[in-house]
């Protein structure tokens, strides 16, 4: 009795706590649940295009607003999300209304990709709806930017052809063109060549560069450099090409001249055009190394979803994001064409 | 020059020799895992086909049914880019006169121009590796000809009698109401870079309620082979991409010690693949890391259907593979025999 009076008393402290526990079960077992949800909440993400029309390229490059988008069904696979597609078609009442639609929808975020006045007064109407804002290469004001640059593009290509004539061509009389559609303000094209002319300035202070002003028409590549190289019969060339599409045509020109040995090409872009399937004929080709492209700048437009969905999932943790974040630049050549856009294509 | 200088200078000479050729050769210890069955193993997972376990298979020979897992080996299949395929027949004894003896015996035989991953076919170990380090940490560059390898050729393999189960994963997909079809596609199909995961896999083995065995081939119906079955209509799409599985369900795969894997597509895994820098990754996976062999363009609408009607989804796999030696994979004709 002596021994099972202390017992009992024992017992009896214990009991309020093992209630405690008891209780406590199922509101561990909610929590638990609701952080498992947490974990694996799918959050729907709202893309809206520049435009999606087929065969319309972006930015001054061969990439298609579909191939964006293409991009972006790709990478979500791989992340919680839900995607939501919309298309501004490069107007002003169409993204309004597409945004309309996103806010009815009540998505997550937002991510807007437009070019056009419509901008600031959309960025207000998702913070009026508690809906954040990613705004991919044209800025939205308060949203961060994801946004390709190209005056650092083009410091990229002026640095390979410098680079290039250093190495091959020293003590060489040489010249330099920017050949492609100078003219394209709105795409930011004359900043790729405001970019290269820099360079080539800094690095290659005798050469002088040669604007040519193809106004979007590629088929002016030939006349405008066949003119050029007529007046400059002797020494080398160096050729910044606006996109992979004025590159090619200028390569045919130079073969036509036939200065194919004076000539060395870098392009912008790394499009479709010149890198191309497993089967394709590449310019840029470990298999192609005595092309006189040397490189292209990439710009991964194909691949902003991959860049751009992390940063959206972050802004939906929570966590800070810088205001602008610029997209990847690499100097594709016939040296890692394979590692950068291995082909899968097997056609 | 003195005979001092000679001699450094050739030294020299004999080290960047030697140095470059040392470059140009990977450590494959730290590229490529060890096989599991030691360090001369050159057959990779068929070693998993022990006598038990094609004992095992046989009892999956129910009532003598054989279903067909080959496509048609013919003119007009979808190959890839530069690839081909050609016969030449040899007639001449059917010309007048030709014939032989008073029995008149005549024949023909054929000239088949091909290669060897054409149709529906196996990739051997020495398919895919990892820069020069192929299976079982083997420096490939050491053990190549002109004509072939004098490692891990098809020779080396044991036989696949084994058990195969089909997982139908147009019928996953289609329960969890997610299946995004080709337009292409007259029968339901998983669209191109559909990535499959382990959990889809282990969804459609519960539809028939079976459980994965060491030793077992998994044959996964995508639906993506009726674009092969239009050839040449569609061959361009059905090259252009497919439905896959993704590392996930590979590494899944492989921890159920599994021989093989094969699909109705041109590679087995989701293309384009989960990341846009790396090329074929799973391959390297399977067979390149775990000695799997996978099997491309296998006819499984079939055999689905077959597990769809009878609610079995398992069969005796049969399938010859020859001794071809030194080759890198070869056509293969596949049947289920339930």
């Amino acid at each position: 009795m002596k021994d099972r009076a202390p017992a009992s008393s024992r017992g009896g402290r214990r009991r309020p706590r093992v209630w405690l526990v008891v209780a406590l079960i199922p509101l561990l077992v909610v929590a638990a649940g609701l952080g498992a949800a947490g974990a694996q909440r799918r959050y729907v993400v709202a893309f809206a295009n520049v435009t999606e029309e087929p065969g319309v390229t972006v930015e001054g490059t061969g990439f298609t607003g579909r191939e964006i988008h293409d991009g972006f069904v790709l990478a979500a696979r791989q992340y919680p999300v839900e995607m939501v597609y919309y298309d501004n078609r490069r107007d002003d009442a169409r993204a309004t209304q597409n945004a309309d639609a996103a806010i009815a929808r009540k998505v997550d975020l937002y991510i807007q990709y437009h070019r056009g006045a419509a901008n600031a007064a959309i960025g207000q109407k998702l913070k009026a709806a508690g809906i954040p804002v990613l705004a991919l290469n044209y800025p939205v004001p308060g949203a961060p930017l994801f946004a390709l640059d190209n005056v650092a593009a083009g410091r990229v290509a002026g640095e390979a052809l410098a680079e290039f004539a250093l190495r091959s061509w020293r003590g060489q009389p040489t010249a330099a063109v920017v050949v492609g559609d100078l003219s394209a303000t709105a795409d930011r094209v004359p900043e790729r060549a405001q970019g290269v002319t820099e360079v080539l300035a800094r690095r290659l202070p005798a050469v002088h560069v040669t604007p040519l002003d193809t106004k979007g028409n590629p088929a002016q590549v030939g006349p405008l450099l066949g003119k050029f190289l007529a007046a400059h019969p002797t020494g080398k060339v160096l050729l910044a090409a606006t996109d992979d599409t004025t590159a090619l045509a200028a390569k045919s020109a130079v073969e036509a001249a036939g200065r194919v040995h004076d000539t060395a090409i870098v392009s912008h872009g790394v499009d479709r055009t010149i890198h191309g399937g497993m089967n394709d004929r590449k310019e840029i080709d470990p298999n192609n190394r005595g092309s006189i492209v040397i490189g292209s700048v990439a710009f991964f437009l194909d691949r902003y979803g991959y860049e751009v969905l992390p940063l959206a999932l972050r802004m939906l943790r929570g966590e800070s994001v810088p205001a602008r974040v610029p997209s990847r630049l690499v100097l594709v050549t016939a040296a890692n064409v394979f590692l950068e856009y291995p082909p899968y294509d097997m056609n | 020059m003195k005979p001092r200088a000679i001699v450094a200078v050739v030294a020299a000479l004999v080290v960047l020799a030697f140095g470059s050729a040392a470059f140009a050769q990977s450590d494959c210890k730290t590229l490529v895992p060890a096989s599991p069955w030691g360090p001369n193993d050159q057959t990779g997972a068929t070693n998993r086909v022990t006598p038990a376990v094609t004992k095992a298979a046989a009892t999956e020979i129910k009532d003598g049914k054989v279903i067909a897992m080959s496509y048609p080996l013919t003119d007009g299949v979808p190959l890839f880019g530069t690839r081909f395929t050609k016969t030449i027949l040899t007639a001449t004894t059917l010309a007048p006169g030709g014939a032989l003896g008073e029995n008149q015996l005549t024949y023909m035989e054929d000239t088949w121009l091909s290669q060897s991953h054409v149709g529906t076919h196996l990739d051997g170990m020495g398919h895919i590796g990892r820069k020069d380090c192929y299976y079982n940490q083997t420096p490939m560059g050491k053990f190549i000809t002109q004509n072939n390898m004098t490692k891990l050729g098809l020779e080396h393999l044991k036989p696949f009698a084994t058990r195969g189960v089909i997982v139908d994963m147009v019928k996953v997909y289609q329960q969890a109401n997610k299946l995004k079809a080709n337009p292409a596609c007259k029968k339901p199909c998983l669209d191109k870079g559909t990535v499959i995961t382990g959990a889809d896999i282990q969804a459609g083995l519960k539809m028939y309620n079976v459980t994965l065995r060491e030793g077992d081939i998994v044959i996964i119906h995508t639906g993506w082979g009726d674009l092969f079955e239009q050839f040449p209509a569609q061959n361009a799409l059905y090259n252009s991409g497919e439905p896959g599985i993704g590392k996930d369900a590979a590494t899944w795969l492989i921890s159920q010690k599994v021989v093989a894997v094969g699909t109705d597509t041109w590679a087995v895994e989701v293309i384009p693949g989960e990341s846009p820098k790396e090329a074929f990754a799973i391959h390297q996976m399977l067979l390149t890391d775990n000695g799997i062999h996978i099997m491309e363009n296998v006819r499984t609408d079939l055999i689905a259907a077959e597990a769809a009607s009878t609610g079995r989804a398992t069969f005796f796999f049969n399938m010859t593979v020859p001794k071809a030696v030194g080759l890198t994979g070869n056509f293969v004709g596949i049947e289920a025999i339930r």
